[in-house]
């Protein structure tokens, strides 16, 4: 048995994993970034992006869309607006998410408009991108 | 004596808000059911997202940062105070708004009136506002922040976040309180005010045993700056989310609780007025037969 440490990942709609964990691989803003157990005290927030983690030896996937990260020596935190397995992802749902956000790009809005499609296009493409990782 | 025709009309009337009310508790009750599973399903969330960010606050250095200013400079006159005031859509739901609005107006007393800004969600505290502010030059209220307060979601808290944030960094506003009913434990409501600009490190007060002091402390990734321009719309986004569903979730337990007495109170009236109209169907009886009985006993007689 690895050594592990606690991980709470708590999205806004329900909490989405609660336990041991030995390693964990988030996409923070400036890039990817692993966790181990032991890993030194840190905060940083999370765009929309994969989240990955492993119990047991078993990798799992996650899309996350938009939250922050606090991690200490003995646990970790997440919290993110959502998080989803990669079969829960409804696909139907994000394509057509996908397509009204490039539809709306398309025409004109203004700064803050542009920036809620654009941060709407990326939770689709992000979702669209895991749920198709599942197949492989 | 009372009339037998009125009381039949009125305990006509009194049974058909007694269908009305009794829909309503219906609707209510099975909209509690949605809003209590939100609500669970948000609590977690929402309890430690608060706890995190004390957690954050306490294990790093002091930031510059724009959320945190207080602008002590500006006298306490002139600050700038927003409010963002949930209450319901609808009435009939007991005390519930009034609640709401009550404690509105202790904060306003509190603060110089005409320096405040009324950011309100729902109908009811709206108009309660515009009546309120025609009459005296008052605070102001944003009359394009039009929100609902049904089946709350997250985007609508994010662009109500976006919206305070911005007029924070724009000093349009000073300060940011937020006014919600929140279920307490008992599962009883009281209206509730929660501070959210300036960040203030007070209010995320250490546990009671104070654990968290032995952590060390954390770095932000890439930068502390960077971080909380992320962290702290972020927060308050979810503080406004959390509030939302906790206070639609009281709405709708309050309104089920209204509208059950309601109809129960319905209830014993149409008991009484039964009762009083049997009675007055008796006397008129009674004394319908003492008529004809002396009638018939003038008629024999002559």
């Amino acid at each position: 048995m690895a050594k592990t440490f606690h991980l709470d990942i708590i999205a806004s709609d329900r909490v989405f994993y609660q336990g041991e964990c030995e390693h964990l691989v988030v996409t923070a803003i400036d890039g990817q970034l692993g966790i181990l157990p032991g890993h030194e005290a840190l905060v940083t927030s999370l765009p929309t992006g994969e989240l990955k983690y492993c119990v047991n030896g078993k990798w799992h996937n996650a899309a996350i869309s938009e939250g922050f990260m606090e991690v200490m020596p003995e646990f970790a935190v997440i919290l993110a607006d959502h998080c989803e397995l990669p079969e829960e992802i409804d696909i139907k749902r994000a394509e057509a998410a996908r397509q009204r956000a490039e539809e709306l790009l398309r025409g004109k809005q203004s700064i803050m408009e542009y920036y809620h499609t654009q941060a709407a296009l990326n939770r689709a493409i992000n979702r669209l991108k895991l749920s198709q990782k599942k197949f492989k | 004596m009372p009339n037998i025709r009125e009381i039949r009309e009125r305990i006509e009337s009194i049974k058909q808000i007694l269908k009305i009310t009794n829909a309503m508790y219906l609707i209510s009750s099975s909209k509690l059911k949605k809003a209590r599973k939100a609500l669970d399903d948000t609590t977690p969330y929402f309890d430690k997202l608060q706890e995190t960010l004390s957690d954050i606050l306490v294990h790093t250095p002091e930031t510059r940062q724009r959320y945190f200013n207080k602008r002590a400079e500006i006298p306490e006159e002139k600050r700038k105070k927003g409010y963002i005031v949930i209450t319901a859509d609808k009435g009939l739901c007991g005390s519930y708004n009034h609640n709401v609005l009550k404690q509105t107006e202790v904060e306003l007393k509190k603060a110089f009136d005409n320096n405040c800004y009324m950011y309100i969600l729902g109908q009811v505290g709206r108009l309660y506002f515009q009546h309120r502010n025609n009459d005296i030059d008052h605070s102001s209220i944003d009359s394009e922040f039009l929100y609902t307060t049904q089946n709350p979601t997250l985007f609508r808290a994010r662009d109500i976040a976006e919206l305070i944030l911005d007029k924070f960094v724009k000093k349009e506003l000073d300060e940011v309180y937020l006014i919600y009913t929140a279920m307490d434990s008992k599962g009883e409501f009281e209206p509730k005010t929660v501070q959210i600009l300036p960040f203030k490190r007070i209010h995320f007060g250490l546990d009671k045993d104070g654990k968290m002091k032995k952590l060390p402390k954390a770095e932000f990734v890439p930068s502390s700056k960077e971080v909380m321009d992320y962290l702290i719309p972020n927060y308050v986004k979810g503080l406004i989310y959390g509030a939302m569903v906790e206070a639609f979730c009281c709405e709708q337990q309050a309104r089920m609780t209204a509208m059950d007495a309601a109809t129960s109170s319905a209830r014993d009236m149409i008991k009484d007025l039964s009762l009083v109209y049997n009675r007055a169907r008796q006397a008129a009886i009674t004394q319908e037969i003492t008529e004809v009985v002396s009638g018939a006993e003038g008629v024999s007689g002559g």
